[in-house]
C-alpha cells in the first residue's frame, strides 16, 4: 500500500507543475500594464495612484520586472540606454519640453539621434507625429517622463551597474547625477535594511551595519557625548530589554528612550557585540530615526543633497557588488532561475506566498488561514448534512422502488438538483431574512455584534443560527446529486444475487438492506467525496458573497476583484493540493471499503 | 429496456430511433421537451412580444415601419442573429410544410425528412444572417434615435400600432424606477403613449420593464448555454477521442492536462478568467467552452478505449481505413452517447454560470439584458423582491427543463448510466 501511495505522490509532482503553468498563464493574461493604458488615455498619472501602487507592489513581489522564462539581461550591457534614461530622469517635464524642441530642430546630430532612438524604444504611441507638432510637446514630455519611469522599473536591478558607473564618473554633470540617483531609486526596491527582520538573520548583519554606519558618519556631530551616569543607566535598561521575552514589552521599553540616546545604540551596533544586542540596537535606531539615509533627490536638489545620496548609492553598490557584477557561473544560474516563472514556482514550492497586493499588504499565508478557519466548519457541516441525509434518502427510495414514496422523493430531489445554490440563497434571504416575509434568520455574517462576550453555549447557538442558511445552500445541490446517486447504486445492489441469498437465509429486511446492501452500495458513494470538494470550493464563492461570510470563497472573489495575484496564486495552488490529496484519500478509502479491489496495478491508471 | 434495445438493434433499426422511442416513454422528459418549445419561441420571437418600436407608425404625413427597420439594426449581435432567424422562420414553416407533404407522397422515410427539414432551417437562418450582414443589403434605420412613444403622445395626429408589450429591453423611464409588478403610471403623469400598459413584472433600477428584459434575456441565456456547450463538446470529443485511440504518449500528455484543469474548481477558474478578460457574453461563452472540455474528453476517452478492442475496429483497419477514418467514422459514433447525455446538463450549468457571473458583476455590461443582471440589481436591495423572484424562477425553470431532458436522454441512450 505504501508503495502505491508513494507512486501516486510522485505522479502528483508533474500535475502540480502543470498547475503552476496554468496559474502562470492566468497571470500573464491579466491586462498588461495599467499605467500604460492610462498613458494612452490621458498622458498623465491621475488620482488612480492607488492602483499604481498596488500594481508596483505586485510587480516587485512577483518579480514581474524579470523576463518570463529565460533571463538574458545579465549578459546585456545597458550603458547606452541607461545614459539616456538618466539624462531624461534628471529633468522636469518643462525641461524635457525644451529638449524636445531642440531634438525636433536638429535630429541628425549624432547625440540627438541616440536620444531619439532611445525615446522611440519607449514605444510611446504616435511619437514621431507628436515630435513634429510643437503643440503636443507638453503632452509628449509627460509621456516621456512616465515612459522612462516604466523603462527603469522594468529594467530593475539589471541597470544598476550602468547607473552606478554614471554616478561614479567625476565628469558627470549635476543634472545627470540627479538623474542617476532618481533612476537607482526606481530600479532598486529596498537598497538598505534599517533593522533585522523578525528572525535575526546573520546574513542581514553587514547590510544593517552599513546603513547605520553611513548615517552615523554624517549625523555624529548632532549627537552630544553621553556622560557616564547616563551611559550606565542606558546599559542597564538595555540589558533588561535583552532579558524580556515578549515583543510588545520590548516595544514599550523602546519607546521610553530619547532621540539623544542614539549614540549609545550606534556604539552597541557598530561594536563587536553579539547578534541579539545588534538586533535590539537596530530596532531602537529604526524607531527613533526614520529614513536615516537620503536615497532620493528632487529635480532641483542642492549639491549637498546630491553628494549625500550619491555616496549612499555607491555604498549600496559596493555592498552588493556580487549581485550587480556577477561571475559567469552566477550569470548562467540567473539565466534560468531569475525569471518570473522560476520565482513563482519557488514561492509556491516553499509555501512562502509573500505579501498580498492589497492596500494593507497583509501576508498571504495568515490571510488564507483565517479564511480557512471560517470556511472549513461550514464545509464540514455541509458534508455531514449531505451524507447523513442523502444516503438514507437514497436507500428509502431504493427500498420503495417505484411506489409513491420513491416517486415523490425523487421528484423533490430533482427539483433540488435544479435549483442553483445561489438562487436558493437569494430566495432564502428574501423570504427568511429581510423581514419582508419572515424575519427568522440574520442576513449577513456569521456572528452577531457582541458575540465575543457571550458564553460558549450562547456563542455556539448564535453561530449555528447564522450558519444555518449558508450551510443549507452549500449542501442542497450536492445533497440531491448524492441522494440520486445512492438510490441508483442501492438499486443495483438490491438486484444482486447475494442480496437474494441473504433474504433466502431468512435475515430480516433491515439487516439485508443495512448489512449486505449498504456496505456494497457505499463504495461508489465514497468516490463522490472527492468530486464534491472542488465543486463546493468554487460554488462557495457565490454563497459566501451573498451571505457576507469572510471565508475562502469571499477571499478568492476579493483577490480577483483587486487583482491580488499573490493571494490568487496561493489559493489556486493550495486548492489544487487539497483536491489532489482528497482524490488520493478517496482512492485509498475505496480499497479499504471494497476488498475486491487491490492496489496492484492501480498506480498506472 | 436494455434487452429490447439490443433486440431492436439486431433488426437493423437505427440507434436514434431506439433512443427516441425510449425517450418518449419518459413522461417528464417528453414534457420538458415540449416545455422547451415556448422557451425557444420566446427567444426567437422576442421582438414580436416586446418592443418599444411601433409596428406601424403614422406621424401625420407618412406611414413608417420602425419595428422592421429596428430588427435589422439591434445593439446586440446576438439579437441580430435571432432577429434574422425570426425572419427566416415563417418562410421555413411554409416550405417545410410543403416539402414534407411532397416527400411523404414519394415515401421518403420520416427520419430523412426530419433531417432534411432541419438542414433547411439551418441553411435558411445562416443564409439570412449572412445576407443581411452585408452593409449594402441591410436596411439602415433612420429612426434609431427617435422616440415614437413620446412623439405619439404629444402629437394628436400621430398614431402607432405596437407589439403586445410596448416596452423594449433597453427602454428606460427613470420616473418609474423600482416599481412592483402590475405597476401602471397614473394617467396624469404619463409622458409616453406606451405607458397605458402595465409593467407586468415591474421595473428595474432605471425604470426598464422587467418582463421585456426577461424576454430578451432568454435569447442571451440560450445562446450562452448552447454555444458554450457546443465549443466544449467539440474540443472534448476530438481531444478525448485522440487520447483514447492513440494511447501512449498522446494519452499520457492529454490525461495530465485534463487532470490539471479538473483540479481547478470550474466556477472559480471561469470567474478568474472572465475577470481578467473583461465582461462580454462572447468571452463568457469562450471561457466556459475552454474550461468545460476536460470532463467530456475524459468520458469520450474512456468510451473510445472500450471500443478500440472490438473486432469491428480491426476489420475497419484491415479494410484499409486510415487511423483518422477508423476513429471518427467507426469508433466515435459508438462512443458519443455519454458526451451527448452530458450536453443538456451542460447547457443548464452554463446558464447558471452566466447568471452567477452576472450576479457577481463579472458577467455582461449593464444595458445588455440578462437574467443574472436582474438578480444583481435585486441583490442590492431585497425590498425589490420581483427582481429576485422573476429571474430566479426563470433560471430554475430553464435549468429544470434541460436537466429533465438530460436525464431522459441518459435513460434512453444507455440504461446502464441511469441514476
Amino acid at each position: 500500500m505504501w508503495i502505491y501511495v508513494f507512486r501516486r505522490l510522485v505522479v502528483m509532482i508533474p500535475t502540480l507543475f502543470g498547475v503552476t503553468v496554468v496559474a502562470f498563464c492566468i497571470m500573464q493574461m491579466a491586462p498588461g500594464d495599467p499605467l500604460e493604458a492610462q498613458l494612452d488615455a490621458s498622458g498623465t498619472i491621475g488620482e488612480t495612484s492607488m492602483t499604481r501602487e498596488a500594481y508596483l507592489i505586485m510587480r516587485r513581489d512577483l518579480k514581474l520586472d524579470r523576463p518570463l522564462l529565460l533571463n538574458f539581461r545579465r549578459f546585456h550591457d545597458y550603458t547606452d540606454s541607461i545614459r539616456q534614461a538618466v539624462f531624461f530622469r534628471g529633468q522636469s517635464t518643462d525641461q524635457i519640453q525644451q529638449q524636445l524642441a531642440e531634438l525636433a530642430a536638429a535630429s541628425d546630430l549624432p547625440e540627438n539621434a541616440a536620444r531619439l532612438s532611445f525615446l522611440r524604444s519607449l514605444s510611446i504611441a504616435n511619437f514621431d507625429q507628436m515630435l513634429d507638432d510643437p503643440q503636443s510637446h507638453r503632452r509628449l514630455s509627460t509621456m516621456i517622463t512616465i515612459g522612462v519611469q516604466l523603462y527603469l522599473e522594468d529594467l530593475g536591478i539589471h541597470g544598476v551597474r550602468a547607473a552606478a558607473a554614471v554616478l561614479r564618473d567625476p565628469q558627470t554633470s549635476d543634472q545627470k547625477r540627479i538623474g542617476a540617483i532618481r533612476a537607482m531609486r526606481l530600479m532598486v526596491v529596498e537598497p538598505f535594511q534599517t533593522s533585522f527582520r523578525r528572525d535575526a538573520d546573520p546574513a542581514n548583519e553587514p547590510h544593517v551595519m552599513k546603513t547605520w554606519q553611513l548615517w552615523w558618519q554624517r549625523a555624529e556631530p548632532d549627537f552630544p557625548q553621553l556622560n557616564d551616569t547616563r551611559r550606565e543607566r542606558l546599559a542597564e535598561r538595555f540589558q533588561a530589554m535583552l532579558d524580556l521575552e515578549s515583543r510588545s514589552e520590548i516595544l514599550d521599553m523602546l519607546e521610553r528612550f530619547d532621540r539623544s540616546d542614539m549614540r549609545f545604540f550606534v556604539e552597541r551596533l557598530l561594536s563587536d557585540s553579539p547578534l541579539e544586542e545588534k538586533v535590539l540596537a537596530a530596532a531602537a535606531l529604526n524607531l527613533y530615526v526614520p529614513n536615516p539615509l537620503r536615497l532620493d533627490v528632487p529635480i532641483d536638489a542642492t549639491d549637498e543633497m546630491i553628494q549625500q545620496a550619491a555616496e549612499n548609492w555607491l555604498a549600496h553598490y559596493e555592498l552588493n557588488r556580487e549581485l550587480y557584477e556577477p561571475t559567469l557561473d552566477r550569470k548562467l544560474g540567473y539565466l534560468f532561475l531569475d525569471t518570473q516563472y522560476a520565482h513563482m514556482v519557488w514561492r509556491l514550492i516553499t509555501f512562502q506566498f509573500g505579501r498580498s497586493a492589497t492596500r494593507t499588504r497583509e501576508p498571504v499565508g495568515p490571510r488564507i488561514w483565517s479564511a480557512v478557519l471560517v470556511s472549513a466548519p461550514l464545509m464540514i457541516m455541509a458534508q455531514l448534512i449531505i451524507y447523513l441525509v442523502a444516503v438514507p434518502l437514497g436507500i428509502l427510495c431504493a427500498v420503495n422502488r417505484s411506489n409513491s414514496i420513491d416517486r415523490s422523493v425523487s421528484l423533490a430531489l430533482f427539483v433540488l438538483y435544479s435549483i442553483p445554490p445561489f438562487v436558493a440563497g437569494m430566495m432564502f434571504l428574501l423570504f427568511f431574512c429581510y423581514g419582508i416575509f419572515f424575519n427568522w434568520f440574520p442576513s449577513l455574517g456569521l456572528h452577531s455584534a457582541g458575540s465575543e462576550d457571550m458564553g460558549w453555549g450562547a456563542w455556539l447557538l448564535d453561530y449555528l443560527w447564522h450558519a444555518f442558511l449558508p450551510v443549507v445552500c452549500l449542501s442542497l445541490f450536492s445533497l440531491a446529486a448524492m441522494a440520486m446517486y445512492s438510490r441508483s447504486s442501492m438499486l443495483e445492489v438490491i438486484g444482486q444475487d447475494y442480496v437474494r441469498t441473504a433474504r433466502a437465509k431468512g435475515l430480516s429486511e433491515t439487516s439485508v438492506i443495512l448489512k449486505h446492501g449498504l456496505r456494497n452500495a457505499l463504495i461508489p458513494i465514497i468516490t463522490l467525496f472527492a468530486g464534491f470538494l472542488p465543486g463546493m470550493l468554487g460554488g462557495s464563492v457565490l454563497i459566501e458573497v451573498i451571505f457576507g461570510i469572510p471565508g475562502m470563497g469571499r477571499l478568492s472573489f476579493d483577490s480577483i476583484l483587486s487583482r491580488d495575484f499573490p493571494t490568487l496564486m496561493a489559493l489556486i495552488y493550495i486548492n489544487a493540493i487539497v483536491v489532489m490529496v482528497s482524490i488520493l484519500l478517496t482512492d485509498l478509502l475505496y480499497v479499504v471499503a471494497d476488498p475486491r479491489i487491490s492496489f496492484h496495478g492501480r498506480g498506472q491508471r | 429496456m436494455a434487452i429490447t434495445g439490443e433486440a431492436k438493434r439486431d433488426t437493423g433499426e437505427a440507434y436514434l430511433d431506439i433512443v427516441w422511442k425510449q425517450f418518449k416513454k419518459n413522461r417528464f422528459a417528453l414534457g420538458a421537451l415540449w416545455a422547451l418549445v415556448p422557451v425557444a419561441l420566446i427567444a426567437l420571437l422576442a421582438p414580436l412580444l416586446a418592443s418599444d418600436q411601433p409596428l406601424i407608425y403614422f406621424d401625420g404625413d407618412q406611414i413608417l415601419f420602425p419595428w422592421l427597420l429596428a430588427l435589422f439594426n439591434p445593439t446586440e449581435r446576438v439579437d441580430f442573429a435571432f432577429n434574422m432567424a425570426m425572419l427566416a422562420f415563417a418562410p421555413w414553416m411554409i416550405l417545410a410544410w410543403w416539402l414534407n407533404g411532397r416527400w411523404r407522397r414519394r415515401h421518403v422515410p420520416g427520419r430523412t425528412r426530419a433531417l432534411r427539414i432541419t438542414g433547411l432551417l439551418v441553411l435558411l437562418v445562416v443564409g439570412t444572417i449572412l445576407l443581411f450582414s452585408i452593409p449594402a443589403v441591410r436596411p439602415s434605420n433612420p429612426h434609431s434615435h427617435r422616440a415614437f412613444v413620446e412623439e405619439e403622445f404629444r402629437d394628436p395626429d400621430a398614431w402607432g400600432i405596437y407589439t403586445l408589450i410596448p416596452y423594449g429591453p433597453r427602454d428606460q423611464e427613470r420616473g418609474s424606477a423600482y416599481q412592483p409588478p402590475l405597476y401602471r403610471k397614473d394617467a396624469s403623469d404619463r409622458q409616453r403613449s406606451s405607458e397605458w400598459f402595465p409593467h407586468l413584472l415591474g421595473t428595474d433600477d432605471i425604470g426598464r420593464d422587467v418582463l421585456a428584459r426577461m424576454i430578451y434575456g432568454t435569447r442571451i441565456s440560450l445562446t450562452i448555454g448552447f454555444l458554450a456547450v457546443g465549443i466544449y463538446l467539440s474540443i472534448g470529443i476530438i481531444v478525448g477521442a485522440l487520447a483514447g485511440y492513440f494511447g501512449g504518449l498522446t494519452d499520457m500528455v492529454i490525461s495530465r492536462i485534463i487532470e490539471v484543469i479538473l483540479l481547478f474548481p470550474s466556477f472559480f477558474l471561469i470567474l478568474t478568467l472572465v475577470a481578467m478578460l473583461g465582461p462580454s457574453i462572447y468571452i463568457i461563452m469562450v471561457v466556459i467552452g475552454l474550461t468545460g472540455w476536460p470532463g467530456i474528453a475524459r468520458l469520450i476517452r474512456g468510451e473510445v478505449l472500450k471500443q478500440r478492442g472490438n473486432d469491428y475496429v480491426a476489420a475497419a483497419r484491415a479494410l484499409g481505413g486510415s487511423h483518422l477514418r477508423v476513429l471518427f467514422r467507426h469508433i466515435l459514433p459508438n462512443a458519443l452517447a455519454p458526451a451527448l447525455v452530458a450536453a443538456p446538463f451542460g447547457v443548464a450549468s452554463a446558464i447558471v454560470v452566466e447568471a452567477g457571473l452576472s450576479l457577481l458583476g463579472f458577467g455582461v455590461r449593464l444595458p445588455t439584458p440578462t437574467w443574472g443582471i436582474l438578480l444583481r440589481l435585486g441583490s442590492g436591495n431585497y425590498n425589490y423582491w420581483w427582481l429576485i423572484v422573476v429571474p430566479s424562477v426563470a433560471i430554475f425553470f430553464t435549468v429544470t427543463v434541460f436537466n429533465l431532458i438530460g436525464s431522459g436522454l441518459r435513460d434512453a441512450m444507455d440504461p446502464r448510466l441511469r441514476m
